[in-house]
């Protein structure tokens, strides 16, 4: 017998002896339980009905954003959206210019296709004509060398925002243009297509700017800003970063092949308020406008709710205080919704994501929540996030939040939340949400077989683009909330009877109860 | 054999399969747990030889050795949980100890151990959508300790040596107790919000020995022609377990735990045995350990309806043992060099009520001239209990060591 076999001999004995070892289909569960463990844990609810703010007020971050991708021009839903470029002039291609009168300045704007062309977009937005009145304000700078002027993009983006914040222009003046934004069908490379009549906005710039430019010769840095506050519309076109479409400004001498062309070496938007009401919460939305409306409820109610429907105290003050007893599930806020008093640029449906302050190491840090759909919910009414939909409530799911907020209520924390307008909804009934819908279609071959094809012209469930929307929320200061819980608790079953019974004698160093939840009573 | 080897060490998982305990310290490896002591019952705490190793119950032995041993344990170990007409089985591999022994001449025998003494490691799932059963309990608690130790034959009394160990105590524990969610409670329509819901109560800590660095064992060892004794004395401790519990539904969740600290005073431990040596390489032995506990233990619990402390009872642990020596001369037949082994134990558990009967055979094979050597025992047994809490076990196992001998440092002739 080698030594292999000498191995292998008790090797197998054990684990033939180890098949004769069975186990029941409930003999777990029967341990758990005789552990006083279960086997899932119960979900619980708790609703808090009439929940008034302390607060509720809305931060709208007014600082420049960046304009390089898309820029944005006009006046809409209580905002208005000005564009500010910043261009290198080069003084040899001025001097070329002979007779100032000839001399004029334009500055071209090509329609962002991709917006205007969208077939999602919603039927009746075009066509646009509006006649604006062009504000036009500027900087010339100082001589500048001519290295420095070739290299003004190397400015960081932040530095020269900046600077925006305290705009002080050296002139300006009005301007007029009319625009009509239309789609027509034309046929490109034999394909029929539906395209921009005019992409291109050409704006002829006052004569107060040619003149300023030719006035003060060398190199120099010209910031030019244009402010259109009485449209009625936006007008979004391509930003800087786009090598093919990007905005250009031209000087030339009208009847002459002279003809100075700048390209932006940083371009921004800004955004100014236009609101009339002062006492209204009023929330925007859009690309790049970052508003919040943060709103702050009192602690005493849903403390005591909890502590009604446990009849523990509440907040927990035992030992450091941190409240584990229980976990939220899902927290979810309810508020009034009066979709009359806002305004929204697309007509859709838009949605409202929140997010909520929590704890993180020594700060307190606002951390989005993530959405839950409640699938059943959404197909039959649509989701229940959104705003300018039918309705008149509005849903929010706050459960890390309120998570954080009983954990530590023992510091006599309120609980804070914070909403947001976010995407505009094609399809509101659609709980596949984020995901985009595969459209089957079939066709017949040529022998009249029909086969299924899965297009690749998909229905998006969002809009790609943000609806500049301004929304009254003015209700939420007066219209209590109603707070619903789902819960899960480690409580134990204070009526079970103690399994426990030791021998007497022993001394324990702490007393048997049954109702054990760390931090429980 | 390399493939066989390799795989065990692979799988390792520190795991053992008695559920007895847990909430506790968790199950106890006697005296070591090596696979040479389980193959004599655990009794041979006294036995000396030229390559015996350390003990953590009798550091004074060692100081009879004369060669280097390095010493690595497994244990694979299967387990019926029993009660009325429930039964569990779940199987366990852990590595019980490492052991190195260096034998310095006159200037006495260093050691060092590393040994799991207590375990408690279970991962069992339960899943029953029609019963709505959705749970997944995790224990992962060791109490490890690292023993360094010393022993020296007095000068003129060569018979005679003198140990001590300290037992640095180093470890963590780990309860995680994943539950799906049971909607009987709330209405259909409000089951959206509790899909992919699971919520884990954990619990997390370490453990450490209370004001001091260690706890140590003083031990005096007699080797006489024929028979040997030790007898050894281990200091009481506190154990303190720094814990934070926590409900939470993943690593990122923003609750902060709360904290609690239980301390677990373990008391004087004394130690006795004999080894009586007859026909040259035959032995029986027996040994004794036995601590008296008064006090009971603070469970971890802060969960649904668990018991707040184990009772406690007088833990002791009585061994006896026959093993007969293999022949240590290469050229004779392999049968003759096989170290041959069998014992039993009976050991009331610290927890009330438990009491263990075991036994098991075991044998030591030699590979190769060198002295590296197989160690394998089989054992098996009752745990039995008196209440509902804790279940009755049957088990088996093997128990395979490693061991490497080596005559580093010894001049020939010596």
């Amino acid at each position: 017998m080698n030594k292999k076999k000498l191995i292998l001999f008790p090797l197998l004995a054990f684990f033939l002896s180890s098949c004769l070892f069975d186990t029941d289909d409930d003999g777990l569960s029967n341990w758990l339980s005789d552990q006083g463990l279960p086997n899932n844990y119960n979900v619980q609810e708790v609703t808090v009905n009439d929940l008034t703010p302390i607060s509720a007020d809305a931060f709208l971050d007014t600082a420049p954003v960046n304009a390089k991708v898309i820029g944005l021009l006009g006046a809409r839903s209580g905002l208005s959206h000005d564009v500010v470029f910043d261009f290198a002039i080069d003084s040899a291609l001025v001097a070329k210019i002979q007779n100032k009168d000839s001399a004029a300045t334009f500055l071209y704007l090509h329609l962002l296709e991709s917006f205007y062309g969208d077939k999602h977009l919603p039927s009746g937005y075009l066509p646009i004509k509006e006649n604006l009145k062009i504000n036009a304000s500027w900087i010339i700078s100082e001589k500048m060398s001519k290295n420095d002027v070739e290299n003004l993009r190397d400015i960081k983006d932040s530095i020269w925002f900046h600077e925006l914040e305290s705009w002080t222009p050296q002139n300006k003046a009005d301007t007029t243009l009319s625009v009509t934004i239309d789609m027509v069908d034309s046929v490109v490379y034999g394909v029929s297509v539906t395209v921009l009549n005019e992409p291109l906005v050409t704006i002829e710039l006052p004569k107060a700017l040619v003149n300023d430019i030719l006035k003060k010769p060398g190199y120099r840095r010209l910031q030019l800003r244009l402010s259109v506050p009485e449209a009625s519309n936006l007008y979004r076109f391509y930003g800087s970063a786009n090598e093919e479409f990007q905005p250009q400004f031209h000087v030339v001498e009208k009847g002459t092949l002279n003809n100075l062309t700048c390209f932006a070496a940083h371009s921004a938007e800004l955004i100014s308020v236009q609101e009339k009401c002062s006492d209204c919460v009023v929330l925007y939305g859009g690309d790049n406008v970052y508003d919040s409306l943060v709103v702050e409820f009192p602690s005493k109610p849903i403390m005591k709710a909890l502590s009604d429907f446990y009849g523990d105290e509440f907040p927990y003050t035992v030992g450091d205080s941190n409240d584990v007893r229980q976990a939220v599930v899902m927290a979810e806020l309810t508020f009034f919704r009066d979709d009359s008093k806002g305004e929204s640029e697309l007509g859709l449906p838009v949605m409202v994501v929140a997010s909520s302050y929590v704890d993180s190491v020594d700060a307190s840090v606002l951390r989005g929540e993530r959405y839950k759909l409640n699938r059943p919910l959404i197909n039959a009414s649509g989701h229940p996030n959104m705003v300018f939909h039918e309705g008149d409530s509005l849903s929010l799911q706050v459960t890390i939040g309120m998570r954080n907020f009983i954990n530590k209520a023992s510091d006599g924390r309120t609980f804070k939340m914070a909403m947001r307008l976010a995407q505009s909804i094609l399809l509101p009934k659609d709980s596949s949400y984020r995901y985009f819908v595969r459209q089957d279609t079939i066709y017949k071959d040529q022998d009249k077989k029909e086969i299924k094809l899965i297009k690749t012209d998909t229905i998006p469930v969002n809009f790609p683009y943000s609806d500049y929307a301004r929304y009254d929320f003015t209700s939420i200061r007066n219209k209590p909330a109603t707070l619903k819980l789902w819960l899960a608790s480690k409580r134990g079953d204070k009526t079970a009877p103690e399994k426990l019974v030791g021998k007497d004698g022993n001394k324990s160093e702490s007393v048997v109860i049954k109702d054990n939840a760390r931090g429980g009573k | 054999m390399k493939k066989f080897v390799s795989t065990l060490l692979f799988a390792v998982g520190f795991s053992s399969a008695s559920m007895i305990g847990l909430e506790a310290l968790g199950q106890e490896q006697i005296a070591g747990g090596s696979a040479a002591m389980a193959g004599r019952g655990f009794a041979g705490n006294a036995k000396t030889g030229d390559a015996e190793g350390v003990s953590v119950v009798n550091p004074a032995r060692q100081a009879f050795d004369t060669k280097v041993m390095l010493n690595l344990n497994f244990l694979l170990d299967v387990s019926t949980a029993d009660r009325s007409n429930s039964h569990y089985t779940r199987s366990g591999l852990s590595m019980p100890s490492m052991n190195l022994s260096f034998p310095m001449g006159d200037f006495g025998t260093l050691g060092v151990s590393l040994w799991q003494h207590y375990s408690a490691s279970i991962r069992e799932d339960i899943d029953n959508e029609e019963e709505m059963w959705n749970a997944e309990l995790e224990y992962q608690s060791s109490v490890y300790e690292l023993v360094p130790t010393y022993a020296i034959r007095l000068p003129f009394f060569r018979m005679v040596s003198l140990g001590a160990s300290a037992h640095f105590v180093m470890g963590s524990f780990n309860r995680s107790l994943t539950l799906g969610a049971d909607n009987s409670e709330i209405s259909k329509e409000d089951a959206w919000a509790t899909i992919e819901a699971n919520v884990i109560d954990r619990v997390r800590g370490d453990w450490k020995i209370k004001n001091h660095v260690a706890y140590y064992t003083f031990a005096a060892q007699y080797r006489g022609r024929m028979a040997s004794y030790f007898f050894s004395f281990t200091t009481p401790y506190t154990l303190k377990n720094e814990l934070e519990y926590n409900m939470q539904f993943s690593e990122l969740d923003t609750l902060e735990p709360t904290r609690k600290t239980r301390e677990i005073k373990v008391p004087a431990m004394l130690a006795t045995g004999v080894n009586y040596r007859f026909n040259k390489r035959h032995n029986v032995m027996a040994d004794i350990a036995w601590r008296a506990w008064d006090r009971n233990i603070d469970n971890v619990a802060g969960s649904w309806n668990m018991s707040q402390v184990t009772k406690t009872q007088n833990d002791f642990n009585i061994s006896i043992g026959y093993q007969r020596d293999g022949s240590d001369i290469f050229y004779e037949s392999y049968w003759d060099r096989i170290t041959y082994r069998a014992g039993a134990w009976y050991k009331n558990w610290y927890v009330e009520d438990v009491s263990e009967i075991g036994g098991a055979l075991g044998a030591g094979f030699p590979l190769g001239r060198k002295g590296t050597m197989l160690d394998l025992s089989i054992q098996g047994g009752v745990r039995l209990t008196d209440d509902d809490h804790n279940w009755s076990e049957s088990f088996i196992g093997i128990r395979l060591g490693l061991v490497g001998v080596g005559n580093w440092g010894k001049t020939r002739g010596q």
